[in-house]
């Protein structure tokens, strides 16, 4: 076995392509990360329930749009309701009794999200199930360098508008302004009048109904199944973790991550690129361990 | 000296050499060979559990990438066993790898021809990864939930590798090693109480000289780097050093398991390098207890015997009723069982252990005497 095996020959189309392929996994990368950063940003909770977060998303989805028959593009505010609701739940009875002990809510998250997952297979079946794509996004750009579906592109732009929407939310609005005031420093937030809890909560909610987004659109990518959340998870953290849990960074270390992988992928394959990105990451966190856009010099 | 006698040393050793002489007098009661298999399975992942109960419980590390010393271990221990049956002049290439038309042995595989050098890389190459990628956390200071990024990332990584390289690895098949283990001429029936016992010896030396370690000065530092990092590093620890070396003991304490897992299961697949079996571990670990290394063997017995025999009807509720005994434990009983047990004897032991430290206590009942005066 030669080492050619391994590496493909670099030629400027397929390369290109490659490049535009990243593009669509950074935003997917990036939204689903985006809820893990504002929950880890403002309350240092570490969700390993989010990734179930995006197959609850997913298979409320999959419910309206064969059940109730709503259309795609509805499903998407709709699937945001109901995993803010799930999220506001369960942030009052798990998370709520952990905010001082990030590791036990690492693993009482975990916990959950086994839950989480045996309890969709129980309602729905371990087979897989089929969000369909809506006719309008059933193109594909067919160029010289470029294939896309009309459902990555539509990520992408969606990717866009929520980041657009969370940094409107936090940056230009009062409640953003709480929201970063207590980040920064929760008592003293709360001697300003700020009620902390419920800003947790809302923080929470909005975190856990981005997943939802998240899920609606990925499951019209991909098969539902109720273990799929685990493919995102780790990315997830990593891209907050790499960003320094600062929604710039996120966009940043996603866009980053995302080409990356999309470039090893191109000179080898999916999962050797996966292992070379991950020694990556590990020896980054070592040179940086704060991040790329880290806000405080100190660590969660 | 009135106290709890869960903290009496002499105590906390009969208990334990208790344990062990039990776990290896089972054989006399339980010799269906399927049974003394299962056994030996629950001492494998009794030492993993300890392997967390250490590095967690003792060091304050919590690591998810046990399943990566264990994971390598396995394979290494698969591809020792493997290579015992090919022969070099007739068959030097195993199934696996004709079938994804790999014409010699790659040089990864060659030096398991000779099971001793087998071995050493069995037991080696985890403990040295472990040192290398410890090294490279604890010196940059990374600690507490970033470490367990780390580590669940390197655990993916690793997966992934052994999924993918298939001519290497025989990918999502995993190797079957066709012949149970020789050594010294004969041959380790899998399902025999040779080597169950095996298992058990490995669990008892590797839990009994941890828990001596940890009471050594080496141990103290250690515990006092789980409570204060910083302090310990104002007082002059190195503190980046103890924490490398207990993490590659509990690399090394992995190792071993996977070591015996393909003892007496004679399989590996990537499943051994699965993420939610690196975080099982941790559950067994903190259901028993991650203070108490004997906790840690209760908890992964108790877990897995439950899951065993709770049949394939509740099978799938049982992962449901896993999720739940987790949450209940980090949200009610943080310290497990033995924290639990720990309370019980305390409310028999007569006087409280004083909730103050002795310095405060101390203090208050000078002032209050200057007072009186």
């Amino acid at each position: 076995m030669s080492v050619n095996d391994f590496w493909t020959p670099f030629s400027l189309l397929p390369f290109l392509n490659a490049l535009i392929i990243g593009i669509s996994l950074i935003s997917i990368w990036l939204i689903a990360a985006l809820g893990l950063t504002i929950i880890y940003g403002t309350m240092g909770v570490i969700n390993m329930a989010h990734g179930e977060f995006i197959m609850l998303g997913a298979y409320s989805t999959y419910v309206l749009q064969t059940l109730i028959g709503i259309p795609f593009l509805l499903c998407l505010p709709l699937s945001f309701l109901i995993l803010a609701a799930i999220g506001w739940v369960i942030e009052r009875g798990v998370i709520r009794t952990l905010y001082r002990r990030p590791l036990d809510t690492l693993l009482a998250t975990w916990g959950l999200s086994l839950i989480l997952v045996q309890g969709v297979r129980l309602i729905f079946g371990g087979e897989p199930k089929y969000v369909g794509v809506p006719s309008w996004l059933n193109f594909q750009i067919e160029a010289d360098f470029i294939h896309l579906s009309g459902l990555r592109l539509f990520i992408i732009v969606m990717a866009i508008v929520m980041v657009a929407v969370t940094w409107f939310l936090l940056y230009r609005t009062t409640l953003g302004i709480c929201v970063r005031a207590v980040m920064q420093d929760k008592e003293m937030a709360a001697s300003f009048g700020i009620d902390a809890n419920r800003i947790y909560s809302l923080t929470f909610c909005y975190g856990a109904g981005l997943a939802g987004v998240a899920g609606s659109m990925f499951g019209a990518l991909k098969t539902l199944f109720p273990d799929m959340g685990g493919g995102y998870i780790v990315e997830a953290f990593l891209v907050v973790v790499i960003g320094g849990v600062t929604l710039a960074g996120s966009v940043l270390s996603a866009s980053l991550l995302g080409e990356l992988n999309s470039i090893f992928s191109y000179f080898t394959n999916d999962t050797f690129a996966r292992f070379i990105l991950f020694t990556l990451v590990v020896v980054f966190l070592r040179i940086r361990p704060q991040g790329l856009l880290a806000e405080k010099m100190t660590r969660r | 000296m009135n106290g709890n006698i869960y903290h009496n040393r002499k105590a906390q050793w009969a208990i334990y050499l208790a344990a062990f002489a039990a776990l290896a007098l089972l054989p006399i009661f339980f010799d269906s060979p399927f049974t003394l298999n299962l056994l030996a399975r629950y001492c494998v992942f009794a030492l993993l559990a300890v392997s967390v109960s250490l590095v967690w419980g003792y060091a304050g590390i919590l690591s998810l990438g046990q399943a990566i010393a264990f994971g390598l271990a396995a394979y290494g221990m698969a591809m020792t066993m493997q290579m015992q049956y090919q022969d070099p002049v007739s068959d030097p290439i195993p199934s696996f790898m004709l079938t994804n038309e790999l014409k010699t042995l790659p040089l990864v595989w060659a030096p398991f021809w000779s099971t001793p050098i087998g071995l050493i890389l069995t037991f080696g190459v985890p403990t040295v990864f472990f040192i290398g990628f410890g090294i490279l956390m604890f010196q940059a200071r990374v600690a507490g939930v970033f470490v367990a990024i780390m580590t669940l990332a390197m655990t993916a990584a690793w997966y992934s590798m052994a999924y993918d390289m298939q001519p290497f690895t025989a990918g999502f098949n995993g190797i079957s090693p066709p012949l149970p283990f020789q050594i010294f001429g004969t041959e380790v029936d899998p399902y025999s109480a040779g080597a169950y016992w095996v298992c058990v010896a490995f669990l008892a030396v590797l839990t009994l000289g941890a828990k001596f370690l940890m009471q050594t000065k080496f141990g103290l530092i250690v515990q006092a780097i789980r409570d204060d990092a910083e302090r310990a590093r104002f007082l002059g620890y190195n503190v980046a050093y103890y924490q490398v070396v207990v993490f590659a003991l509990s690399g090394f304490l992995a190792a071993s398991a996977g070591f015996c897992w393909v003892l007496i299961v004679q399989y590996v697949s990537p499943t051994s390098l699965e993420i939610v079996f690196s975080i099982s571990i941790v559950i067994w670990a903190a259901v028993g207890g991650r203070t108490s290394l004997l906790g840690a063997i209760i908890g992964a017995f108790l877990v897995n015997g439950m899951q065993s025999f709770v049949g394939d009807e509740l099978q799938q509720v049982w992962m449901l009723i896993l999720g739940a005994i987790f949450i209940g434990v980090v949200l009610f009983l943080p310290r497990g069982l033995a924290g639990f047990f720990e309370l019980v004897l305390g409310l028999f032991s007569g006087r409280r252990e004083p909730q103050k430290s002795d310095w405060s206590t101390r203090r208050t009942s000078a002032v209050t005497k200057e007072s009186a005066e």
